[in-house]
C-alpha cells in the first residue's frame, strides 16, 4: 500500500521561513510542496519520511532566498493491482459504488465488478430507495438466492485493486463536473472474502 | 524534481504510525502532523496497526518464513491480519488450499498481539527495511 520513494528536488527557501532551523524550515517546504498531490505513476504523497542530505544553500544574485538541493524520501500510497484494501462506503448508485479511505477518496467500483449475481434493487421498506443487492445462491440471475445488500454508508468493505489510472488533467471541465481526480482506483469486489466485512 | 529510486522499498503500516507518533501525533493531539497526514493516522488507528509493534511484526514474519510466501502476501498479512481462512484467500493465492489457509491462520493468531503502551512513541524507530528484510 505504502512505499517509500526517493527523490532529489532543489528548492528556494522562502525568507519568512529562515528564522526556524534549517532541518524544519526544508521539511516544512518539502511538505508544502509534496503532500497530499499526486505524482503521476508514483501515487499520492502522503508524508515526507525523511531528509537524508541537504547540500547547496547558495544565494543567486538578484534572490532574497537560499536554494538548496535536498534527497529526501516521501512515503507514497501506491496499491498494486491485486492487493486488497479496506474502504468505507461513501455513495453508490446505479453505476456501482464509491468508496473512501479517508485520505483518499477515489475509489470506485464499477457494476460490473460487483459480486455476480448484482442487481440495483428498490428498498423493500422504501420503494423510491435503490440499493445493490447480491443474491448469493440464484443461477441465471432469478431472484432466488439470498440477498445481501451493500447500502449501509460508512460499512467497511473489502476490495481487491483491479486497476489504477492516473487521467490527464483536462484543458477545460463543464461547469457542473466532478473535481478532477487525479488518480483513480478501480476496485473489485468478485471475489471469496471480498465486500462488506459484516457478510464474512 | 528527480527521481533517485522510485521504489525504495515497501512501508508496513506499523512503520507509518511509529514515524507519526514520533512526530508526536496520538488521538487527542493532531497539530504536530499536517491534516492530511492524520487523515492517514486515524485510518490507521482503525486498523490491526493500531494494536502493533516492530517487535511484534518480527515474530510474525519469523513464524511466517517456512510457508514460502511472496513479499507482497506477506505485507499484506501483515497489515491486515486476516483471523479467518477465507481472507487468506484473498490476501493470497488460492495454491494454499484450504489446510494450508488454516494453518496460516492458526500461525497469525499464535502469534502475541502486542498492545501499544501509552508511553510508547515508537521510538524505536529502525531503518525502514529492515522489516521486509531489504537492504
Amino acid at each position: 500500500m505504502f512505499f517509500l520513494s526517493e527523490i532529489e528536488h532543489t528548492l528556494r527557501l522562502p525568507p519568512h521561513l529562515l528564522g526556524l532551523t534549517k532541518e524544519k524550515a526544508l521539511r516544512q517546504e518539502l511538505e508544502n510542496l509534496f503532500l497530499d498531490k499526486v505524482i503521476a505513476n508514483l501515487g499520492l504523497c502522503v508524508s515526507v519520511y525523511d531528509v537524508r542530505r541537504v547540500t547547496g544553500g547558495f544565494i543567486f544574485p538578484g534572490d532574497g532566498s537560499p536554494t538548496y538541493t535536498v534527497e529526501c524520501r516521501l512515503v507514497m500510497f501506491r496499491p498494486f493491482v491485486g492487493e486488497i484494501l479496506d474502504a468505507k462506503l461513501k455513495e453508490y448508485n446505479k453505476d456501482g459504488l464509491r468508496l473512501s479511505m479517508g485520505f483518499f477518496d477515489d475509489i470506485y467500483v464499477p457494476f460490473h465488478l460487483l459480486p455476480y449475481p448484482s442487481q440495483f434493487a428498490p428498498d423493500p421498506e422504501d420503494g423510491n430507495h435503490f440499493r445493490w443487492v447480491w443474491e448469493f445462491g440464484s443461477e441465471n440471475g432469478e431472484a432466488t438466492g439470498t440477498p445481501y445488500p451493500i447500502d449501509e454508508i460508512g460499512e467497511t468493505i473489502r476490495l481487491r485493486v483491479h486497476s489504477i489510472s492516473y487521467p490527464p488533467i483536462p484543458l477545460e471541465q463543464p461547469k457542473d463536473a466532478k473535481p478532477f481526480a487525479p488518480m483513480v482506483i478501480t476496485g473489485s469486489l468478485d471475489s471469496e472474502g471480498l465486500g462488506p466485512i459484516s457478510w464474512w | 524534481m528527480k527521481m533517485k529510486n522510485a521504489n525504495a522499498g515497501g512501508l508496513t503500516n506499523v512503520e507509518i504510525l511509529n514515524s507519526f507518533q514520533s512526530r508526536g501525533a496520538s488521538m487527542e493531539v493532531a497539530v504536530t502532523i499536517a491534516p492530511s497526514e492524520y487523515k492517514v493516522f486515524e485510518y490507521f488507528i482503525g486498523t490491526a496497526a493500531a494494536h502493533q509493534t516492530t517487535e511484534s511484526i518480527y515474530v510474525l514474519m519469523d513464524r511466517l518464513k517456512n510457508h514460502d510466501l511472496a513479499k507482497a502476501e506477506l505485507l499484506s498479512i501483515i497489515n491486515h491480519r486476516p483471523t479467518l481462512p477465507v481472507w487468506v484467500y484473498s490476501s493470497c493465492d488460492e495454491r494454499l488450499g484450504e489446510g494450508g489457509a488454516r494453518e496460516l491462520v492458526s500461525v497469525i493468531k499464535g502469534a502475541p498481539k502486542a498492545v501499544r503502551r501509552a508511553g510508547q512513541k515508537g521510538a524505536e524507530r529502525h531503518a525502514p527495511g529492515r522489516a521486509l528484510g531489504r537492504t
